[in-house]
């Protein structure tokens, strides 16, 4: 590929940057506040494909850039190469999670029980149009229990592996700076299941699904069931600087593990990711539990699903062909016209000083 | 881990600020050795492999004081200076015997409040659990 300078049409390029972000207007606080408070799930996506989670920059960022998703999360990531790193806390231990929702396809009566916590899973999809004629939409409120539910609740993986369905994860004394870090090294291949997993839980939601769905569909080798699937808030385990351990406050996470039968024991798939985003989750183990043994090219190969669900790399990718490539197209044209030339001298066999006199000069470009 | 820092790191942030307020004049002179905004790089442990990875990194603001040698230090999500100082100034306090009883007494309340926040949680979310029936 081949790239050209180009000068002029500064005017116009600023010009054009005005026209959208006049047609968008001005935002200030409130603006922020209202997407913050109004699209959780939505501020949920967007810190978990940036990799970085606030609520108000995410908020920001949407506000800053009306909902175009992929300039958002690239502002975000952009931003966050800005800010010095002040601690790498202590890793999140699943049954240290204060559980909003917690569900398995695979078992109904798993240790600590089901509880379906915040889902859609089983309304009725009917578009509320009288708000559009002035209506109000109040959601009924909920009718709490008399009793909390558990705040921590057991893992259903631990409890397989006790049970002789799958084999325990191995121990990993890894912690800090010695974990593997995307932002801070390449990814190679094969890749590290840190990096791995890093990649999926900052990767596109879209992009996850795409390949996990079609890893589900059948062009993959495992068949999903979502083993256990969690929302939940996970504390930030920080050290003061005398040494003691604290909670710096907690954040949204979903982690999915799914299951398929490997033999005579169960194979396991894990993914997650900050917010709560389940589809993404589900797609992301779907891909977990497929990559080992996948085909090269294959959507469910680790180096495909990888670098195809990157959303920053392909979008700015995507972007970039609407980019001046004017001397790569002009390369293209003057081989179109060498072929059409060199097949005319062959029909019509005129001397080669009549073939390339009659080559029609295109204008410029 | 230590309740008292983390339910500072969790405490309203209006009655933390206002609080720390009243203990200045007793603290007398500190020293500040950092006052920042920043990120907290957060690993999961994967249930299927056993492997530590990141999820991200989280926006959060950090303290770091001195009298002497006490030491307060205070970190709390997102970008707020004052209240991450807040916190700082009353684990100073703490440690360096100013204050205990008022101290203590601040992030009892705050405790409080926070248990009582999650046990609403809770109680919303025990009203979706599923009892199973086979038939």
């Amino acid at each position: 590929m081949a790239y050209v300078a180009t000068r002029g049409g500064e005017r116009a390029i600023e010009q054009s940057e005005r026209l959208f972000r006049e047609e968008m207007g001005g935002f200030d606080r409130n603006r922020v506040n209202e997407v913050k408070q109004s699209l959780p799930y939505l501020i949920d996506r967007v810190m978990g494909e940036a990799s970085l989670y606030d609520e108000d920059l995410a908020a920001l960022a949407l506000a800053q850039t009306g909902g175009e998703l992929y300039e958002a999360v690239l502002l975000l990531r952009a931003w966050r190469t800005t800010q010095p790193r002040l601690q790498v806390a202590t890793p999140i231990e699943q049954d240290t999670l204060f559980t909003h929702r917690r569900i398995s396809a695979a078992f109904k009566d798993i240790p600590g029980g089901q509880v379906l916590g915040p889902t859609l899973d089983y309304a009725h999809r009917i578009l509320a149009t009288d708000v559009l004629q002035g209506e109000t939409y109040a959601p009924e409120p909920v009718e709490p229990a008399a009793e909390p539910s558990p705040a921590y609740q057991p893992s259903v993986s631990a409890w397989q592996a006790e049970n002789d369905l799958l084999d325990p994860p191995a121990d990993d004394a890894t912690k800090g700076n010695e974990i593997p870090d995307l932002t801070r090294e390449p990814l190679l291949f094969p890749s590290k299941r840190a990096h791995t997993l890093q990649s999926l839980a900052r990767a596109e939601t879209g992009g996850v699904l795409a390949l996990g769905y079609a890893a589900m569909r059948g062009y993959g080798q495992a068949h999903p069931t979502v083993n256990e699937l969690r929302l939940a808030e996970a504390e930030i385990a920080v050290t003061h600087p005398d040494g003691r351990q604290f909670s710096a406050g907690r954040v949204k996470v979903s982690q999915a593990e799914v299951v398929d039968k490997k033999g005579e024991k169960l194979g396991i798939g894990y993914g997650a990711t900050f917010g709560w985003n389940e589809v993404k989750c589900i797609a992301a183990a779907t891909l977990d539990l497929n990559s080992p043994g996948a085909e090269k090219g294959s959507a469910t190969e680790e180096e495909f699903f990888l670098y195809h669900t990157e959303g920053v790399e392909s979008s700015g990718f995507c972007i970039h062909f609407k980019l001046p490539h004017y001397v790569t197209f002009q390369s293209s044209l003057d081989a179109i016209r060498d072929a059409k030339a060199k097949k005319a001298a062959k029909h019509t066999q005129p001397s080669s000083s009549e073939a390339v006199g009659q080559t029609k000069s295109e204008p410029a470009e | 881990m230590d309740d008292a820092l983390g339910t500072l790191a969790r405490a309203d942030a209006a009655k933390l600020k206002s609080f720390a307020e009243t203990l200045i004049p007793d603290l007398g002179e500190i020293e500040v050795l950092q006052s920042r905004s920043g990120l907290v790089m957060l690993p999961i442990r994967d249930t299927a492999g056993g492997v530590a990875f990141h999820l991200g990194e989280v926006l959060m603001s950090e303290a770091h004081i001195r009298k002497g040698d006490a030491q307060g230090y205070g970190m709390r999500r997102g970008h707020d200076l004052e209240a991450s100082m807040a916190m700082a100034l009353i684990d100073l306090a703490l440690t360096s015997n100013v204050r205990t009883d008022d101290c203590a007494a601040f992030c009892d309340a705050e405790a409080a409040a926070l248990a009582q926040a999650d046990e609403d949680v809770l109680r919303r979310v025990e009203a979706t659990r599923v009892n199973m029936e086979t038939f």
